[in-house]
């Protein structure tokens, strides 16, 4: 066991704090700000941040040089997650471009592709969306069903997604789509990079129960792409997908332990404000979480070991992906279970606003559902890492 | 960043592993589950375990022992616990653990030779009927009635591991002020009792102890630092072994239902079982990482400790809790039976869960340190 992080990582840590404390606001560190924003003027206030971040070298942690990046360790990344969040920096507007799409491009891209796509997304020039969910495809993605026809060298391209993040403020969209008539289920299916700043595509805001609009609907009615726009193979938009699924995550395990702890120390301080932290019953409701939130850490850890070793996680993520999701979803339970009747008050006194809490609150509901649901992954950690039979 | 066993720690598993596989099985584990009135303690196994260094590994090497750390003997606690093994490793070791700790020179070089080499078995008794795992619950009264620091202890504790062999009690008792601190009693020290309490788990033996005016030799540096101390370690590698147990009970259901036919199909194909197995396994994955973190900040003196050990306290007696009942429901109706193995993991857990403080305790625990 050797918990400790390189000379030259912790290095670049101190690089980091260092810059994070010159360059983010005192507001930005008040607890609830980002929510107590428009989501428009919250995306923009991320994109500039995101571009200045860029500009100063602390984007692209892993990435390789050739591709604007920083050619860190996995070990810088963790750090990297880990500061960003201590420090309250907002989370990037371009998540699933940066974590799904960028590494997918540098492997199976085009030479045309990786020039044209990398650099302006690593600059948020060009904020992605994911077109991968649709009203009749949620967790059986191989049911999708917007189809794309080919028409000289575009694909016109008709059908709806859902729940697709930042599609307000999406400026491309990849995009899984039925490119061979007739075709069933995993197959005839290409992953087409599709330009949303087009008549034939309508995005629509999609209102959460928690008030908040992250997610949107994409309609697509004759829209059109070049066929030279499909990343992978023209039809093998499943393996496509496969690949581009499995960059998931890796060592951000330590970012969310960061994230979620500050949440619980916030919700205890809530706890002790309402006179509920000398109850024995709401102590052991919240120690139980902080039992599931160490234990991420522990695993975040593990994690960071093996992709250091060069190992591949495979259905591993599964289990990374429920220990999260569950124990944030617990967490915020907990604060409701707790606080009771006040839990439910935006102000239950004229100093206090509980309206960030319930953000995260209502938020915690959709963690075990978007990204392979709790129910999906324990199939796959049964019958992938147990050997159960299908 | 390197959170893993190293290839030794690995190989020094495997050994553990293969030589309880080997020599002492199932069947032989059965053998003393259905001897109720045997002392529990088979000497085949006593001295394979002594052979490998199994009970050396946390003895200074200048007292014949491996010098290693708490993260190499919780790989000895979880193969132990796995193999559902009887006997008194976890009580020898933290006897030793306790004069490795708290001895003078003369106290190391005396006992620390022979429990590292089993000669000697030894055990601790750190807490009183009812009493709770942190210091405040000990029922033995210690005096000094020539003043010359030699002890007596009167009073008793309970549940004491393997008390019907040992030749060593460490004992922790208050003294007159209330302080707390750890004594030695040898076996056949006068006003020293010891009677059975015929646990359930028929993998351990476990008595009372009762002291009547008992000479005792204080540990030289045996204070309340030195009872929290212990109690940590014995919370960690008690946490080990539930681990074991909670992995191989969950390793043995989950082949059984990949096997097992219902309805034409292997039980291990319905989603009511597979996810509970899924479950089981990222807990079960947890109370892993839990209880090598814990182990790792007592070996690297971590200012978290006090917390890790908390974690991993409660994460282990849950997991283990749950693998194991999960075991029987799994097994179904084979699993109840008798001949059936499934009750050794189910009561091992159960006996061990509430032991260095349950998992209840040491969410309290958590609860104190971060409220």
């Amino acid at each position: 066991m050797d918990l400790t992080y390189t000379a030259e990582e912790e290095q670049f840590r101190t690089e980091l704090r260092t810059w994070l404390a010159e360059n983010i606001p005192e507001e930005w560190t008040r607890p609830g700000y980002w929510a107590s924003l428009d989501t428009t003027e919250s995306f923009e206030k991320r994109r500039e941040w995101e571009a200045r971040k860029t500009a100063a070298g602390f984007s692209g942690i892993q990435w390789p040089v050739e591709y604007g990046g920083r050619g860190g360790t996995p070990g810088m990344k963790a750090i990297y997650d880990e500061e960003t969040i201590r420090a309250h920096a907002p989370q990037t507007v371009n998540t699933l471009g940066l974590t799904f799409l960028a590494p997918t491009v540098m492997a199976i891209g085009t030479p045309e592709q990786k020039a044209e796509i990398i650099g302006p997304m690593l600059r948020n020039e060009v904020i992605w969306c994911q077109g991968f969910s649709e009203p009749g495809a949620g967790s059986d993605l191989a049911a999708v069903a917007t189809r794309g026809v080919r028409d000289g060298d575009d694909f016109v391209v008709n059908g709806q997604k859902i729940w697709t993040t930042n599609a307000m403020h999406g400026d491309k969209i990849f995009t899984l789509v039925r490119t061979e008539a007739g075709s069933e289920r995993h197959k005839g299916i290409s992953m087409l990079l599709i330009d949303m700043d087009q008549p034939g595509v309508e995005a629509r805001p999609l209102k959460q129960m928690s008030g908040a609009s992250e997610f949107g609907e994409v309609f697509f009615t004759d829209a059109r792409v070049p066929a030279k726009d499909c990343l992978g193979e023209i039809g093998q938009g499943w393996r496509t997908a496969m690949l581009l699924l499995s960059f998931e995550r890796g060592a951000s395990g330590v970012g969310q332990y960061t994230e979620f702890r500050r949440q619980y120390d916030e919700i205890v301080a809530e706890a002790k404000r309402f006179g509920r932290a000398d109850d024995p019953v709401a102590r052991q409701e919240l120690a139980r979480c902080l039992v599931e939130l160490e234990c991420l850490r522990y695993h975040a850890m593990h994690i960071l070991t093996r992709t250091e070793q060069g190992k591949d996680l495979g259905a591993e993520s599964s289990m990374t992906k429920l220990q999260w999701s569950e124990a944030f979803q617990d967490l915020w339970e907990a604060f409701e279970k707790v606080l009771g009747p006040e839990a439910t008050l935006a102000a239950p006194r004229p100093d206090v606003d509980l309206t960030p809490f319930h953000a995260q609150d209502h938020w915690s509901r959709s963690v075990t559902i978007w990204g392979g649901s709790s129910q999906v992954q324990r199939n796959i950690v049964a019958e992938r890492v147990l050997g159960l039979p299908r | 960043m390197f959170f893993a066993l190293t290839e030794e720690q690995e190989a020094f598993a495997s050994t553990v592993s293969e030589f309880l596989a080997d020599r002492f099985d199932l069947e032989a584990v059965r053998g003393v589950v259905e001897d109720p009135d045997g002392d529990g303690h088979p000497l085949t196994l006593w001295k394979g375990l002594a052979d490998q260094g199994a009970l050396a590994v946390l003895v200074p090497e200048e007292h014949d022992g491996l010098g290693l750390g708490l993260v190499d003997a919780q790989v000895v606690a979880r193969a132990l616990g796995a193999g559902v093994a009887p006997g008194p490793w976890l009580a020898t070791v933290l006897a030793a653990e306790a004069i490795r700790l708290a001895g003078s020179a003369e106290q190391q070089a005396r006992w620390l030779p022979a429990l590292a080499a089993g000669e000697t078995v030894g055990t601790v008794a750190l807490r009183g009927e009812g009493g709770a795992w942190d210091g405040s619950g000990i029922t033995v009264d210690a005096n000094s009635p020539e003043g010359d620091g030699a002890g007596r202890l009167s009073g008793s504790a309970s549940p004491v591991d393997y008390a019907n062999v040992a030749g060593l009690i460490v004992v922790a008792a208050t003294d007159a002020s209330g302080t707390p601190g750890l004594y030695l009693v040898e076996a056949g020290a006068s006003g020293l009792s010891v009677r059975d309490q015929h646990t359930y788990d028929g993998t351990a033996r476990v008595g009372a102890v009762d002291l009547a005016d008992t000479p005792a030799e204080p540990l030289a540096a045996g204070g309340p630092d030195a009872v929290t101390a212990l109690l940590a370690r014995g919370a960690v590698l008690n946490a080990a072994d539930l681990v074991g147990v909670a992995r191989e009970a969950l390793s043995r259901t989950v082949a059984y239902d990949r096997e097992r036919t219902q309805f034409g199909v292997p039980v291990g194909s319905f989603q009511a079982i597979k996810h509970r197995m899924a479950d089981l396994h990222v807990a079960v994955t947890m109370a892993e990482h839990a209880v090598l973190f814990a182990a790792h900040a007592l070996d690297t003196d971590d200012p978290g400790t006090a917390a890790a050990v908390a974690v991993a306290g409660s994460k282990a007696s849950d997991a283990a809790w749950e693998a194991t009942g999960a075991m029987i429901q799994f097994f179904g109706g084979i699993g109840f039976t008798w001949e059936h193995e499934a009750h050794f993991f189910y009561k091992r857990a159960r006996r061990r869960a509430p032991l260095f403080g349950s998992a209840e305790e040491h969410r309290e625990h958590l609860a104190a340190l971060t409220f």
